[in-house]
């Protein structure tokens, strides 16, 4: 990546003014990439940028309040830093960012449904156009454009809409236009069982281990998760489905007017639950209500703290 | 026996204190005949419902759920409905994606004054539920439980 | 914690269409639950015994009344459990009267919702806790909203009770519709006679902070401490300097103003005293007449002022006044008859609304009490009085029965033939409503005594015929068609809630009916008290009232707010949102969406957290159902409870 020795310079420059700067570096494997804390100059070496920054960075700031922190994000972990700034949970001052113009992310899923497996990866050469794996004495060829998470191809904001420093060429961000629910769209149309049966055979396979949340760089409750508490006690310990559902819908409605789907609670999740459509069907409605998209104006108030005596956008029931 | 297996549809009803709550008691004091299927749960204001509490409802067995509240204007704590209108028009729109029909959920306004049209209100939405009939019920901890029932009725 | 459950007959109210035996039964049942009865009146002493010594005897840490609706005896029964000495809030109420045993004659799907409903009450006591008030100090100033005959006498028995009164009032003087009126039934009494002197006390007691031509912009604030914006309207006279001398209405060349006062009978100059009994005695512009102030010309009253207290150049001006409780004393308007094309819609200008007679008959009036047709000022023979014009008719949206205006009519009835000797008066009514001490008996008067024609019926249409109104009508009673030649039609127009009523109650966030009136506490119980603690009713806010009702409401009112301010603080009611500190994580969603102001942000060992003000949050609960991880939890009303509730009625 072209940017990449720019944006380390411009750490390296920054790094004495802050306690820690995050971004990522390769993994246990060459397929993987994992998130980097970087104290000390040689941290910086170790930077990489590639389709394998994965992870919304912007999930640990809310744990390091307090420190001097500088963060490299992506298009749309800016947006999820906008959201902690608009709901004071970080403070401007002690962040600073880092942006660049990023041109999409792997899917493991999809790499690994490519594969069949991916547990012996020798090597994995990226170019804009093509990941080259070799695995198993073998050397396989997969077009980057089908690699791709579903949220890198309809990505409206490449460009970090926040940043102190951007490395590289800005590629444009699209805005509030055009966006795309087909997914949505296209399972509303099944029938109301084949709906309830759908999401009873997914969650079915939960097995509660809240990586979906814990990845959410807006659950931001953390230790006080409403669903292993006792006060309020919304949710039981046992393994049942109706709970792990519930769940879903408490984690959606809290992200209403506040996800601006990063997509990081279906990445998380280790058993391929479509969680993300709950939430991108929370957004859809809180465009066509209110007109809103989260995660793009830290002042802007969201639509479920305000009101207007007369909703444009609200048909009431008539009896 | 929660309600009468056949005659009953299992409704639930969120009421604020002031207006809805006030407005089913003038209701009842002028004797005007409702069905039985509603249960209320009073709460002081529309804007104390957690949108929540009704996903819960319909999760845990319930065949629709009915929210009321004071007019809008005339909240008794000025704003709660305002706020409430917002939310409960969100989840009504979501319940769909969930698996159930949205007309298993309203939400409205109902003043103390007006018995009259709470019983309406009371009667067509429980006229309203018992046309669609049972909601899908999640019958066990596993999804096997639900689904061969649900395969067994298709 | 082990729970009694009583469930009440209410003589037959519950009884008749619930088992209630049945509902005990299946209580004893319920977890938690150690003992259960039914009782025939629960709210009796012997009943509120009962519970006491259950308590005793089984050692019950709650107790549920399934019984009538809590809105009715809830607080009576936290009595009886803290009679026993249990904490208040360790009780709840399930409501199988009002939504059950009164809306449906099933009485097995009744007694099957009504265990459902005790079930429910049962698993959200269990979540109950104890809760404790706290007091705090109140402002002893009242606010009396309005200055009409109900307000002045909140006012004055506040003032002699020794309370500072502020009182507003939207015209530019006192008196209401009273001081309107020429006699008042049944005694036939000066109606200004008796009023007056009541009008020149508010003004001169030393209690009594009087803003004439002010209304109300904002209310904030709860029982015992509310803040009040009041909007001083520019009167473009200033009346610290404004002696009523009256000098600048005598020479006003504006003499085409409405006259407001005298309900558009004859015409004012564009400054005016409204009456000579004014009270505050002051001049005002009516800025829509006054050529100085729409056109730039003219200025005369400025000239001619001996006290120089003209400003053409006068602004609104707001006033905060604090107060710690509220009268609500905004009265009547007259419904607008216009609607009604059989009596001409208003085309006829000798159809006359009853309150403009009054002004006719007023010797103070625009005719020097002398009745003359507004068309062309000769004295009327034929007078025909129409009762019930937008009462009692459900075509017009005005179902309900004004009260008053069957006496006003007899009244009228009697003093026209005092008036006028030769003339005939015919009264068309419905019913005749004389309920109330000398009233029948006056109605009797006007009819045997001045031989007033009463002929029960509708008219069905006026028109036109020469100089005289054609009133068609008919006779139920005989079973025919009347015709009477009038020279006069006074219609008998009924009451509806003042304009700008429903505005005001959501300032002081009071429920209003779908006419306007505002709600009463409990039709029966709270006449004068509304669902907001400290705001109180008098007069025919509430509902149309005659002069003897509105003046007991009034003092009713004021004995209400004397009884409040009779302690030094008052006790919060415990019922509000407490914050889990290690819950919050500081987001301060719930200070933006409160209402009241009530949550601050805090620091606790460098973290930010939200803090409720006890005193000044009042339990709406919005923060609750706001915060997302249930850091903020309305007391009584926890997500606990309302989980537990839901619980019970919907297991899988």
């Amino acid at each position: 990546m072209k940017f990449q020795e720019e944006l380390k310079k411009c750490i390296s420059d920054v790094m004495p003014e802050l306690d820690v700067v995050i971004g990522w570096c390769a993994s246990f494997d060459p397929l993987h990439a994992t998130p980097h804390f970087m104290r000390r100059k040689e941290d910086i070496d170790k930077l990489e940028i590639s389709p394998l920054s994965v992870h919304n960075l912007a999930t640990y700031l809310p744990g390091l309040r307090g420190k001097k922190v500088g963060i490299v994000v992506k298009g749309c972990d800016s947006r999820s830093v906008v959201e902690l700034l608009q709901e004071n949970l970080i403070d401007r001052k002690d962040v600073t960012i880092f942006g660049f113009p990023c041109t999409g992310v792997v899917d493991q899923s999809k790499i690994k449904k490519a594969l069949g497996h991916t547990g012996n990866v020798e090597s994995c050469e990226m170019s804009d156009t093509a990941l080259v794996i070799k695995m198993d004495d073998k050397t396989q060829t997969l077009a980057m454009a089908e690699m791709l998470a579903d949220k890198c191809s309809s990505c409206r904001y490449p460009d970090a809409v926040i940043s102190d420093y951007f490395a590289g060429e800005k590629i444009g961000n699209k805005g509030e236009k055009d966006v795309d629910y087909a997914a949505v769209e296209a399972f509303e149309k099944l029938s109301v069982p084949e709906r309830f049966g759908y999401w009873l055979k997914e969650l079915d396979r939960c097995i509660r281990c809240y990586a979906c949340r814990n990845a959410c760089p807006l659950c931001v409750c953390r230790d006080h998760c409403a669903a292993e508490s006792r006060d309020p006690h919304w949710l039981s310990q046992e393994n049942n489905v109706r709970d792990k559902l519930m769940f879903q819908v408490i984690h959606a409605y809290h992200l209403a007017g506040r996800c601006t789907e990063c997509g990081e609670c279906q990445r998380a999740c280790p058993v391929d639950i479509p969680v993300l459509m709950f939430k991108q069907k929370m957004n859809q409605e809180i465009r066509e209500i209110f007109q809103y998209e989260a995660g793009v104006d830290p002042e802007a108030t969201p639509p479920l703290l305000s009101f207007k005596m007369e909703e444009e956008n609200i048909t009431e029931k008539v009896w | 026996m929660p309600v009468l297996e056949g005659t009953e549809l299992r409704i639930v009803g969120f009421l604020c204190n002031w207006c809805s709550y006030g407005g089913a008691d003038t209701a009842g004091v002028g004797r005007f005949k409702q069905p039985t299927d509603l249960r209320i749960i009073r709460v002081p204001c529309s804007g104390r419902i957690d949108p929540l509490f009704i996903v819960k409802a319909m999760m845990n067995g319930a065949d629709g759920v009915l929210v009321s509240g004071c007019h809008p204007r005339d909240c008794h704590y000025s704003e709660g409905n305002f706020y409430a209108r917002r939310r409960l028009e969100i989840i009504e729109k979501f319940l769909p994606i969930l698996g159930y029909e949205p007309e298993r959920f309203a939400y409205t306004w109902v003043s103390a004054s007006e018995g009259q049209r709470w019983q309406e209100v009371v009667t067509s939405f429980t006229d309203q539920i018992h046309k669609l009939g049972p909601a899908p019920k999640i019958l066990g901890p596993q999804a096997s439980d639900t689904l061969s029932v649900m395969e067994a009725a298709l | 914690m082990k729970i009694g459950v009583f469930v009440c007959h209410c003589g037959s109210n519950i009884e008749a269409t619930v088992d209630t035996a049945a509902v005990a039964a299946a209580a004893r049942q319920f977890p938690g639950v150690a003992f259960a009865t039914d009782t025939m009146y629960t709210c009796s002493e012997p009943g509120q015994d009962e519970i006491v010594a259950a308590i005793k005897e089984h050692n019950l840490g709650g107790v549920v009344v399934a019984s009538c609706t809590p809105r009715m005896h809830e607080q009576t029964f936290r009595r009886t459990v803290e009679r026993a000495g249990l904490n208040r809030y360790l009780f709840e109420m399930a409501n199988i009267r009002e939504h059950v045993s009164w809306i449906g004659k099933d009485r097995e799907a009744n007694t099957n919702k009504s265990i459902d409903l005790v079930r429910m009450a049962t698993e959200k006591l269990t979540h109950n806790r104890p809760l404790y008030s706290k007091k705090f100090d109140i402002n002893k100033r009242v606010l009396v909203i309005g200055g009409g005959v109900a307000g002045i006498q909140a006012a004055l028995d506040c003032a002699d009770g020794g309370l500072e009164v502020v009182m507003v009032e939207k015209t530019s003087t006192i008196g209401g519709k009273m001081a309107k009126l020429d006699k008042t039934f049944p005694t036939v009494d000066c109606s200004s006679c008796i009023l007056g002197p009541r009008m020149v006390d508010v003004a001169q007691h030393p209690n009594i902070t009087l803003y004439a031509y002010s209304e109300i912009e904002e209310i904030n604030g709860y029982v015992g401490n509310f803040e009040i914006k009041v909007k001083k309207k520019a009167t473009y006279v200033d009346w610290d300097l404004c002696t009523g001398c009256g000098i600048c209405m005598e020479k006003c060349p504006s003499k085409k103003a409405t006259d407001f006062f005298n309900e558009g009978i004859g015409k004012t100059t564009a400054i005016n005293i409204p009456f000579p009994q004014a009270i505050p005695k002051k001049a005002k512009i009516d800025p829509a007449f006054c050529t100085k102030l729409t056109k730039g010309k003219c200025g005369v009253c400025a000239k001619v002022c001996p006290s120089g207290c003209i400003n053409y150049e006068m602004q609104d001006e707001f006033i905060t006044e604090k107060v710690g409780a509220i009268v609500t004393a905004t009265g009547f308007d007259l419904f607008d008859w216009s609607v009604y094309g059989e009596y001409g819609g208003g085309r006829y200008p000798d159809v006359i609304t009853g309150l403009q007679y009054e002004r006719m008959l007023s010797a103070s009036g625009p005719t020097g009490g002398h009745i003359k047709r507004p068309s062309d000022g000769k004295e009327p023979k034929n007078i025909v009085f129409i009762q019930c014009v937008g009462s009692r008719d459900k075509s017009v949206g005005r179902p309900y029965c004004t009260g008053f205006c069957c006496m006003y009519t007899a009244k009228q009835a009697i003093l026209t033939k005092d008036h006028l000797p030769e003339s005939q008066s015919y009264v068309f009514y419905m019913d005749i409503r004389a309920i109330g001490k000398l009233y029948d008996e006056f109605t009797r008067r006007a009819m045997e005594e001045y031989d007033t024609k009463y002929i029960r019926g509708r008219v069905s249409m006026i028109y036109p015929k020469g100089d005289k109104l054609l009133v068609r009508g008919a006779d139920t009673l005989m079973g025919s068609q009347v015709e009477v030649d009038a020279d006069l039609v006074v219609l008998a127009v009924g009451a509806e809630a003042a304009a700008g009523a429903s505005k005001l109650a959501e300032k002081l966030r009071i429920s209003y009916d779908t006419y306007g009136f505002y709600m009463e506490g409990h039709p029966k119980l709270k006449p004068v008290e509304t669902n907001t603690a400290g705001v109180y009713l008098a007069g025919a806010c509430q509902g149309p009232k005659d002069i003897p009702s509105s003046v007991a409401q009034g003092s009713a009112a004021a004995a209400k707010v004397l009884g409040l301010f009779s302690k030094d603080q008052l006790e919060s009611d415990p019922q509000v949102s407490i914050v889990d500190i290690k819950r919050c994580i500081g987001c301060g969603k719930c200070i933006k969406t409160c209402p009241y102001g009530a949550i601050k942000e805090t620091e606790l060992r460098g973290m930010v957290k939200a803090d409720v003000i006890e005193t000044i949050c009042q339990g709406c609960g919005i923060c609750t159902s706001t915060c997302p991880q249930g850091a903020v939890q309305l007391q009584h009303f926890t997500d606990n409870q309302i989980l537990s509730e839901v619980n019970a009625l919907c297991q899988f």
